[in-house]
């Protein structure tokens, strides 16, 4: 399922996600998730911002919108950004969409 | 805004892409979680009766190896090496290996295999270690037996080999090549490039106890193949020649690298790696156990042991002139088992030399020049 603009995520269980000089790696903890040997997860600036929102409360809209505060980019390329990140995190398994209360 | 999303990457890429290892900077770090084994091999540095009391009483705890693992995370360490004595052995195994992965650590082991059951297969299987290496000893009962010096220990070698291979957990082979598997090392080999899952490698440099016990290093002195001998194996190994003559310039450089220098130390030790020792002990590699190099975690911290006592042991020098002119003026040294450590387990001083390490890299060098047109 695509990310929509309401969809919340929180970082899987199944990841440890560490700050090393700087940079953001993300390391598998489960099999199934990356080769073990040799992948670790790393991202670009951009990503970093949108991974350290990830906290199972913030939708992909409000993400969009602290972005645009922080990136100063037209508004289309970082909806397409958030979105197309989300739906690459999502797809490797690295992030987990969080139900809405019924 | 960037088009890069995710990217996967190794952590040699990632120190290396970064500059990182030429910073000192901690990438790894070996626990070695027991000095004990269930094995008794000839040939060990290390191993101590599985049931040693004192030994055991020795060991770290589930909140010590908690505590200094953190430490480690918060250093930037990212991959840890799980070694002993055999790490198995520790009835709290899979909580050290649980607490280590949580931390955000990669996690390799080194085992002899021999126990590995049910439980440790359906661990590794959900929590995948980053490699497992198995040193392989012999492929007969009576060879394994003559080296690890207890029944039965093939069959269980064997055993431990086939869960992991029938539940496709990977894992890598090695040899030691010692007096007592010498007549089986073609064997050995062809045995470990059938079943390793990259490539396959042997050790023929023995070097002595970490406990200085005179009786072991006897035995261990036994088990030292001659020589010849080792250049025979290195030249009967074409992958082993090809990366040694690849290699050459380094091995036989055009100007020894520690000369006019009495720094003891120009090897890597302490610059991306350290250890921690089944006692709590920091050391900066494994074999470096000469006591005012070592620094004692258990009354300090790893950052003071790597900010301020590395630091210190680097910056030693060596006064003895007959060391600096035998193996600083040396253009082989890197074809040699020669190092402060080993020269300590040696002779007791870090700027002490071996005649026997010494005939080795010499030998080495013949063939080397010989195979090489050099």
């Amino acid at each position: 399922m695509s990310p929509t603009l309401d969809t919340v995520y929180r970082h899987s269980e199944d990841v440890i996600s560490r700050f090393v000089e700087g940079e953001l790696l993300i390391i598998p903890l489960v099999a199934g998730i990356g080769d073990m040997e040799n992948d670790i997860f790393s991202m670009d600036e951009t990503g970093k911002e949108i991974w350290t929102r990830l906290n199972g409360e913030k939708s992909a809209a409000v993400i969009i919108q602290e972005l645009e505060e922080v990136f100063h980019a037209a508004p289309d390329v970082i909806r397409a950004d958030v979105l197309g990140l989300l739906d690459e995190l999502a797809r490797r398994r690295l992030i987990i969409a969080v139900e809405k209360p019924v | 805004m960037s088009d890069d999303r995710v990217i996967t990457t190794t952590i040699p890429e990632f120190f290396g892409g970064r500059n990182l290892y030429a910073q000192r900077k901690p990438a790894s770090f070996e626990l070695e979680i027991t000095a004990r084994c269930n094995s008794n091999c000839r040939h060990c540095y290390i191993n101590l009766p599985a049931d040693d009391a004192a030994a055991r009483s020795k060991e770290l705890s589930l909140e010590e190896i908690d505590s200094l693992a953190g430490q480690a995370v918060e250093l930037g360490a990212v991959w840890c090496l799980l070694t002993g004595g055999e790490p198995l052995l520790r009835h709290d195994f899979e909580e050290i290996y649980l607490l280590l992965k949580r931390k955000g650590l990669l996690v390799s082991l080194f085992t002899n295999a021999t126990l590995i059951n049910e439980h440790h297969i359906r661990l590794f299987g959900k929590y995948p270690p980053r490699e497992i290496e198995i040193t392989v000893y012999g492929v007969t009962e009576a060879t394994v037996r003559r080296v690890m010096r207890r029944p039965g220990m093939f069959k269980a070698f064997e055993r431990g080999l086939g869960l992991l291979t029938s539940n496709r957990i990977p894992f890598r082979l090695k040899a030691m090549a010692l007096r007592s598997n010498l007549h089986e090392l073609r064997e050995i080999a062809a045995y470990c490039r059938q079943r390793t899952k990259d490539y396959y490698h042997f050790d023929p440099l023995l070097h002595l106890r970490y406990d200085g016990n005179p009786l072991r290093n006897e035995e261990i002195r036994s088990e030292r193949l001659t020589a010849q001998e080792i250049v025979q194996l290195e030249e009967m190994d074409p992958e082993r020649m090809e990366a040694m003559i690849a290699q050459c310039d380094e091995f036989i450089t055009a100007h020894a690298a520690g000369e006019n220098c009495r720094h003891l130390f120009h090897c890597g030790a302490g610059t991306n790696s350290f250890l921690i020792g089944h006692d709590g002990r920091f050391r900066l590699c494994s074999s470096l156990n000469e006591p005012s190099c070592q620094y004692d975690l258990r009354t300090g911290t790893l950052a003071e042991a790597w900010h301020v006592h590395i630091p210190r042991v680097r910056a030693l020098e060596s006064q003895n002139p007959e060391f600096l002119e035998k193996c600083r003026g040396c253009q082989i040294a890197n074809l040699c088992l020669w190092c402060p450590a080993h020269a300590h387990l040696e002779h007791g001083a870090l700027d002490s030399w071996s005649d026997y390490f010494c005939e080795v890299a010499h030998a080495r060098a013949e063939m080397l020049k010989r195979k090489a047109n050099y």
